[in-house]
């Protein structure tokens, strides 16, 4: 036992002398070629600043495109809000226009739920042709529907299609030309008369003619 | 809205003893409702208002009681227990005063940051139910309240509460017809559209995050889509005529809508970009108001094609059209239940308008409302709430009762100016 020990001893001895010895000759072996280590490490080190300088370069086109990028959005937002606020000019403009050439036509009343043409309705719409036909005949003209507030706003917005459509088709038959006419339904959304009574009603079943353009 | 919420179940008891089951049932001897006994928060910090203790408790025993399915009181603070978990002893007295369920919890406000522990005991049985802790700012105190009552909803029923959900609305508050939106008890209303112009119909995407509407700001009733948390409104059909009554499917991609480019109002779905536009409905009627099936597969809509407007139920690829109400001379405003199983509408009669369900063979109607100018139900995602627009105190206030008619209460708070054509979040 005591031999198997010593014998295990001796070959660790071995072992450790043998590994140091290595060591020593790899580390001469450094020495020598220590020159052209150094110059590996130099080109090593070119090789790692051409690379750095090419990542940062990299870094410096992708900061240029993404300005430009952000640029070319904020241009683009800049521009569509532009469009948006000239957009909105044009809807200004006209709808003063429209509300200030309402008092050159008649107003068109219906009876409730109805979009049909009662004698007065045909009698108004033919003053307001002969009215276009004599001073505005290149306008565009828009005819707005108007219900009273009985039944739903939904409803009421299709209705108030209906009773502009009537109109409009009435119109054409006294020779206004279909291409200067527009439809509009505000339903009960824009009442005439803001009051819950009969009288108010009829007046708010109604069509109105304006000049757009 | 970047609040930072952490939310979590406090394990506060070992597993086993309270298990860990999704809902724990509770159910009351007989058949009288569960009676819930809400204290006041205790301050964990002396400087805390005690005011922030009184908005806990009061919004809580209001979901609670809109609920229908407890009947909340609001009670004093209790002394604080050294324990979190009550004795049996603490329980006694809450069980002599006839409580089957306690609300108990703690709450600080300190250099603008708020916590809230909010815990849910089961009396009868002693043992705790479920238990929340809100870090956030003082401005979450609502929000918070409102969850910890969805969370209750849900350890009590099975199914979440609708809580923190919202509800948007048109109001002529300005003078003008614009959209806002508000949390489910009239609170926190927030201005959407500021245009000075006709806004109307707004319906909120699935995940509660956009809404259409149809706006008159451009001259012609135009549909639009705009974020509830910026400015930017996106034109989504300005087709001539009228674009409008628009209705966002339940998957998100579509978007059911009513326009007259064709000669009269007519429905269509188009993808919720605008595009490839598809016709359902062609008759010289009047065709509007689409109002998808949960599952997407059908749509109903109010038609005046049999001479008065009556709700009607198609495919959503326009085909198998068939009449739903029977009844009534006027039937408008149809929204499908979340279940699948009722559409909701009003109907006008001698001059008025009311509530009504009606189950899907059309065989059953059920009127939900009596008094006043009822119209434009909308139903909360969990089904057990529907919201709708009434004039019974005069003007036109928004309205939310449970689906069977019961507890019907105002909800928006402003004076002046009316308010109408509600609709309520899914989430």
């Amino acid at each position: 036992m005591k031999k198997i020990m010593g014998m295990v001893v001796l070959l660790i001895g071995i072992s450790i002398v043998t590994l140091i010895a290595g060591g020593c000759a790899n580390t001469g072996m450094g020495k020598k070629n220590s020159r052209t280590v150094a110059d590996v490490t130099l080109e090593n080190s070119d090789q790692v600043r051409v690379e750095e300088q090419a990542k940062l370069e990299k870094a410096r086109q992708a900061k240029l495109a993404e300005q430009a990028r952000q640029a070319k959005l904020a241009e683009e937002a800049k521009l569509a809000e532009q469009a948006n606020l000239d957009e909105q000019a044009k809807y200004d403009e006209q709808a003063k226009l429209s509300a200030a050439s309402k008092s050159n036509f008649e107003i068109v009343y219906f009876d409730f739920d109805r979009s049909d043409l009662l004698p007065d309705a045909r009698e108004a719409i033919t003053k307001n042709a002969e009215t276009i036909l004599k001073s505005f005949r290149t306008s565009k003209i828009q005819i707005e529907g108007h219900c009273d507030e009985r039944g739903s706003a939904e409803y009421n917005l299709a209705l108030g299609e209906d009773r502009a459509k009537s109109v409009q088709k009435y119109l054409i038959t006294l020779g206004v030309k279909a291409e200067n006419l527009s439809l509009l339904s505000y339903g009960k959304e824009k009442p005439a008369v803001n009051e819950s009574s009969e009288a108010a009603w009829a007046m708010n079943r109604r069509a109105e003619f304006a000049i757009i353009e | 809205m970047k609040i930072l919420l952490f939310v979590f179940l406090m394990a506060l008891a070992p597993v086993g003893v309270y298990g860990q089951s999704d809902y724990i049932e509770v159910t009351a001897p007989g058949n009288r409702q569960l009676k819930m006994a809400v204290s006041l928060p205790n301050a964990l910090d002396p400087l805390s208002r005690t005011e922030t203790a009184k908005q806990i408790s009061e919004i809580i025993v209001y979901d609670m009681n809109m609920s229908g399915v407890v009947v909340a009181s609001g009670r004093p603070q209790q002394s604080l227990s050294r324990e979190l978990l009550l004795s049996d002893a603490d329980f006694l007295p809450w069980l002599n005063a006839g409580f089957d369920l306690l609300v108990s919890g703690e709450f600080s406000l300190k250099d603008e940051k708020l916590t809230i522990e909010l815990r849910l005991f089961d009396v009868i049985n002693r043992k705790l139910i479920t238990a929340k802790r809100f870090l956030g700012s003082p401005k979450d105190v609502r929000r918070f309240s409102h969850s910890f009552a969805d969370e209750m909803l849900r350890a009590i029923t099975g199914e979440k509460g609708v809580f923190t959900t919202k509800i948007a609305y048109v109001s002529t508050k300005t003078g003008n017809k614009e959209i806002y939106v508000m949390d489910w008890d009239g609170n926190n209303p927030l201005p959407l559209t500021k245009n000075g112009s006709i806004n109307m119909n707004p319906d909120f995407s699935p995940n509660g995050r956009e809404i259409i509407f149809t706006s008159y700001k451009r001259g012609n009733p135009d549909l639009y889509r705009r974020s509830l948390y910026n400015t930017a409104e996106v034109a989504l059909s300005k087709r001539k005529g009228l674009n409008y009554t628009g209705s966002w499917s339940p998957d998100g991609s579509r978007i059911a809508l009513a326009l007259s480019k064709d000669g009269d109002a007519e429905i269509y779905t188009m993808n919720k970009d605008g595009s490839n536009p598809v016709r359902l409905t062609n008759n010289r009627a009047l065709d509007l108001y689409p109002a998808w099936s949960p599952d997407g597969k059908k749509i109903a809509f109010v038609s005046d094609r049999l001479g008065k407007p009556q709700i009607f139920v198609m495919n959503s690829d326009g085909s198998d059209v068939r009449r739903l109400t029977k009844t009534g001379s006027y039937n408008v405003n149809p929204r499908w239940s979340p279940k699948g199983d009722k559409i909701a509408y009003s109907r006008m009669s001698g001059g008025g308008f009311n509530i009504f369900t009606v189950t899907l063979d059309g065989s059953s109607n059920n009127q939900l409302t009596t008094e006043g100018n009822n119209e434009n139900p909308s139903w909360s995602a969990d089904g057990r709430f529907l919201c709708f627009s009434s004039k019974r105190s005069g003007v036109s206030g928004i309205y939310v009762m449970r689906s069977d008619g019961t507890g019907q209460t105002k909800i928006s708070k402003g004076r002046g100016g009316a308010y109408f054509q509600p609709v309520w979040s899914a989430q």
